[in-house]
């Protein structure tokens, strides 16, 4: 997977356009992994409040 | 500072008051901005096209505006510190982890803010911050009512740092925004999402959830 979109300028020098876009499932796959945990943190090892 | 109890209409309980009018207007301006945005960049890379350049840059404006008026007011109306990250935050964040490790106890209860949310905060200011500078200079490369495109403001190396910048946050707005709404639908988080609607939570919420010393309110 690649981490920056790169282009070629007119000289044929390699220029940075940004990030890969692939990193959009990983941003997203982060979020569903936060969730998951948190929810899992919650029902096994969270204290309750009185 | 101590904020009002106000005792609603036909309510029988008196209602703490949280979140000003304008401050929830604000949070909820914000939130249109940052779905209109991450919806206009990412639907056309995941093949939904449409001429999404204008509505992208326009909600960026609006975007800008209202977080310029957000830290005006934030900075000149209400005090720095409510959301600051202080001494006492890192010690109830450390209480925390210690109550979890032990499983056993009773968590420290916050002021008005508790650490995750004060983190939430500075992690989604540095975030949309980061993207509203890159894409203001991003603006100089699209035609709009005031200047012409002008590719050459900047190197194209410097360019290209202000691309990937502006990526990682958009691309960070997506993990902070599903997050964000999971925790904002949890059932134990529900008083602050309705508090961010209606503005206020209840007297017994208050009780329950917070710190009197850390967070005075009106008897």
């Amino acid at each position: 997977m690649e981490l920056f979109r790169v282009s070629s300028d007119a000289y044929g020098r390699e220029v940075l356009q940004g990030l890969s876009w692939d990193l959009l499932w990983v941003f997203a796959g982060a979020g569903a992994v936060l969730i998951v945990a948190h929810a899992l943190y919650r029902a096994l090892f969270a204290p309750k409040r009185q | 500072m101590s904020e009002p109890v106000r005792a609603e209409p036909g309510a029988s309980a008196p209602k703490v008051f949280r979140h000003a009018l304008v401050d929830r207007v604000f949070h909820w301006v914000t939130a249109v901005c940052v779905l209109t945005l991450l919806a206009t960049a990412f639907l056309p890379i995941l093949g939904v096209k449409f001429d999404w350049v204008n509505i992208h840059w326009i909600t960026g404006v609006v975007l800008t505006i209202a977080v310029l008026f957000h830290l005006v007011r934030s900075l000149l109306w209400q005090s720095v510190r409510t959301m600051w990250i202080g001494g006492a935050d890192v010690r109830e964040a450390l209480a925390i982890l210690r109550t979890t490790l032990r499983r056993s106890g009773t968590p420290p209860k916050p002021g008005k803010y508790s650490f995750a949310q004060k983190l939430v905060h500075l992690f989604f200011a540095a975030v949309v911050l980061t993207a509203i500078v890159t894409g203001g200079l991003m603006l100089a490369h699209v035609e709009t009512p005031w200047w012409r495109p002008n590719a050459y403001l900047l190197s194209d190396a410097s360019w290209g740092v202000v691309y990937v910048l502006h990526d990682f946050a958009a691309l960070s707005l997506i993990t902070m925004v599903i997050t964000h709404v999971y925790f904002a639908l949890r059932p134990e988080k529900l008083l602050f999402t309705r508090a961010m609607l209606r503005g206020w939570i209840t007297r017994r919420e208050y009780e329950e959830h917070h710190d009197p010393n850390r967070w005075q309110v009106d008897r």
